[in-house]
């Protein structure tokens, strides 16, 4: 019966023709918005590696004030550090955890190169954050004795460095000539929200005489409010005249991160519905016409000894064979994805997103199928095939 | 082999009523050849799809080989025509997007039977009706009484007992409607039982026995 179906589909194609490239385009724009959701959930699935709840940043600003820059800002530091209130402090640059700043740069290891996210931090980003290493330890500034700046990376950074040689003790440099001594590995630093792909990441020491590096993390303690809020702003500005002072609470910004990756997502998956929503209707319209076209059919297979059942399923069948065909022409463009890694995503996301895409091509077009089949097979047969 | 009682068929639609069949009695015997005649409208088609199982008589008892119908359910109803019958239209009812051995094989799929066997059947029963280089071909390339004897050979593939035809020769020349009348016999010589539905009296007189209906009732 199947291969019959495949006679019938086939000898039919050119009628099948526009089918075929609506369920074809479908399959593509599904892959697509598959492989997008697919790419984020995996993501989100990935820890963050650091802890952001009672984070606050606090972003300063010397503006015109250019004498003794660092001196100020490690006055401030040390002053957070004496409120109650305040867990931890560190001192880090711009791009801070959700923010919207990053930085990257390229660094060797024995002719390896690689590109990592880059962070300037003091000695107690690890604690502020919650951060354990998973090897070796977090920097001190006590570390920077030698020529060389403490440095941690992150595990990816790891893998794509060494590979499976000890990263510890271990120099880094880059095409300048600055060098680093891997002090320490972490897990993971998704720093930019759980949607950010795990990336690699390398942390250099913070160094106290740095003028411009000057956001403040503070871990505060449970139920700080935001009455502490004011008066930590209002005792750091008498202590940076006319410097300008910005908190930040990272839970908030890290919903905004979150939302600049849901909306596009969110924007596409609703074109994606229209686009489906509109084949589907075409496709049922279109199979309607097609039955009553066929009644003469119907009616011959049905005296021929066709069961009911039987023409429901020949034609669910020859919408499947359809559908199958169309599909076999989109996976020769969607395999091309992993196979030539676009967009450098991990080859099993385009994997799930085909496969996801084509359970769902398959349900859709039953969908529209199953009650045009159905009327099919309703037809009396001594209806069907009466001639004036 | 096929025997009617008390047979009557009433199509109600919205508005009307009509009595397409009125106390049908019939007895065809294993290897007749039956013809039914009568004027358009008479009840011929109707009478011939309550024989073929295509349709159910409002009252009355229908036996095919011996079997009693009334309550078979569609799945039954559906193999007692792939087994015992094979229909003949006066339109052909062929499938287009199909090769003549496609369309000639299209019994089979409704019963087990593997490729090669419905190919060789297929093969065997064009050869009958002397089609046999016209297997690849397409029913649009086809003349009247080629397509019709594609139908027959599809409708003895199975090789059933009884063969109803409508009309088979109605959208055929006279020369086109004895080479297929001259098949129809042959089938009967070898042993199917038919009963052939028809306008023309000289076909009606080769037959074995002629059934006349009027207005549904039969008066012959
Ligand atoms: N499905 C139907 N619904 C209503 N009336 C029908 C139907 N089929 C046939 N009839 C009516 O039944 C009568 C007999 O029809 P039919 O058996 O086709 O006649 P014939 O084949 O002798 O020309 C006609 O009056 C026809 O209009
Ligand atoms: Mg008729």
């Amino acid at each position: 019966m199947l291969r019959h179906l495949f006679k019938l589909t086939w000898n039919k194609k050119k009628t099948h023709a526009l089918l075929i490239v609506e369920i074809w385009a479908s399959f593509l724009v599904l892959f697509g918005l598959a492989s997008l959701i697919i790419f984020n959930a995996r993501n989100y699935l990935e820890p963050l590696g650091f802890a952001y709840e009672r984070v606050w940043a606090i972003n300063l600003q010397n503006n015109q004030d250019t004498t003794d820059v660092a001196e100020k800002i490690q006055q401030v530091v040390r002053h957070l550090g004496t409120y109650a209130e305040v867990e931890s402090v560190t001192r880090m640059g711009s791009n801070f955890p959700f923010a919207a700043s990053q930085m990257s740069n390229g660094v060797k290891y024995n002719g390896t190169h690689s590109m990592m996210n880059f962070y300037t931090v003091d000695e107690n980003f690890a604690r502020t954050l919650d951060i354990t290493p998973l090897a070796g330890r977090w920097y001190q500034s006590a570390d920077s004795v030698g020529k060389h700046r403490p440095a941690v990376i992150n595990q990816k950074a790891r893998e794509k460095l060494f590979g499976e040689e000890n990263p510890l003790g271990k120099i880094l440099n880059n095409d300048g000539e600055n060098t680093w001594k891997v002090v320490g590995v972490i897990g993971n630093y998704k720093d930019k929200a759980e949607f950010m792909e795990n990336k690699p990441a390398m942390f250099e020491l913070l160094y106290a005489d740095d003028r411009w590096n000057s956001t403040l993390l503070i871990k505060t303690k449970p139920g700080t409010d935001a009455l502490f809020e004011a008066r930590l702003v209002k005792d750091v500005t008498a202590q940076l005249k006319g410097w300008s002072v910005e908190v930040d609470h990272l839970t908030e910004s890290r919903t905004n991160q979150h939302n600049l990756t849901l909306i596009p997502v969110l924007i596409f998956l609703i074109i994606c519905s229209f686009l489906l929503v509109n084949v589907a209707l075409g496709l049922f319209g279109i199979l309607n016409l097609n039955i009553a076209k066929r009644k003469d059919e119907i009616g011959l297979r049905r005296a021929m000894g066709a069961t009911e059942r039987a023409v429901k399923q020949q034609f669910l069948g020859e919408i499947w064979v359809l559908a199958t065909l169309s599909m076999l022409l989109g996976l020769l463009f969607t395999v091309q994805f992993p196979l030539l890694h676009v967009f450098d995503v991990a080859s099993g996301v385009y994997l799930l997103a085909m496969v996801a895409s084509v359970v769902i091509i398959y349900l859709l077009v039953t969908l529209c199928a199953w009650y045009p089949s159905r009327q099919a097979a309703r037809i009396q047969p001594a209806v069907a095939l009466h001639e004036e | 082999m096929i025997k009617l009682q008390h047979v009557e068929k009433v199509y109600r639609t919205s508005a009307i009523e009509t009595l397409a069949l009125n106390n049908i009695n019939l007895d065809v015997q294993k290897g007749e050849f039956v013809s039914i005649m009568g004027p358009s409208g008479c009840g011929k088609s109707t009478l011939l799809n309550i024989i073929g199982l295509l349709d159910e008589p409002s009252r009355g008892v229908v036996e095919i080989g011996g079997r009693r119908v009334e309550k078979y359910r569609d799945r039954e109803l559906a193999h007692l025509r792939n087994e015992k019958l094979g229909f003949i239209f006066q339109s052909f009812h062929l499938i287009n997007d199909l090769s003549v051995l496609d369309n000639v094989e299209i019994p089979l799929l409704y019963r087990s039977s593997s490729a090669r066997q419905r190919r060789a059947l297929a093969q065997e029963a064009l050869e009958k009706v002397g089609l046999s280089n016209r297997m690849k071909h397409f029913p649009k390339q086809l003349s009247g009484g080629q397509k019709q004897r594609v139908a027959i050979a599809r409708a003895i593939v199975g090789k059933p007992e009884i063969i109803l035809a409508d009309e088979p020769t109605g959208n055929l020349d006279s020369a086109m409607g004895n080479e297929i009348l001259s098949i129809l016999q042959n089938l009967n010589k070898d042993g199917a039982t038919i009963v052939m539905v028809t306008h023309d009296d000289a076909m009606a007189k080769k037959t074995h026995r002629l059934i006349r209906l009027f207005d549904g009732t039969q008066v012959l």
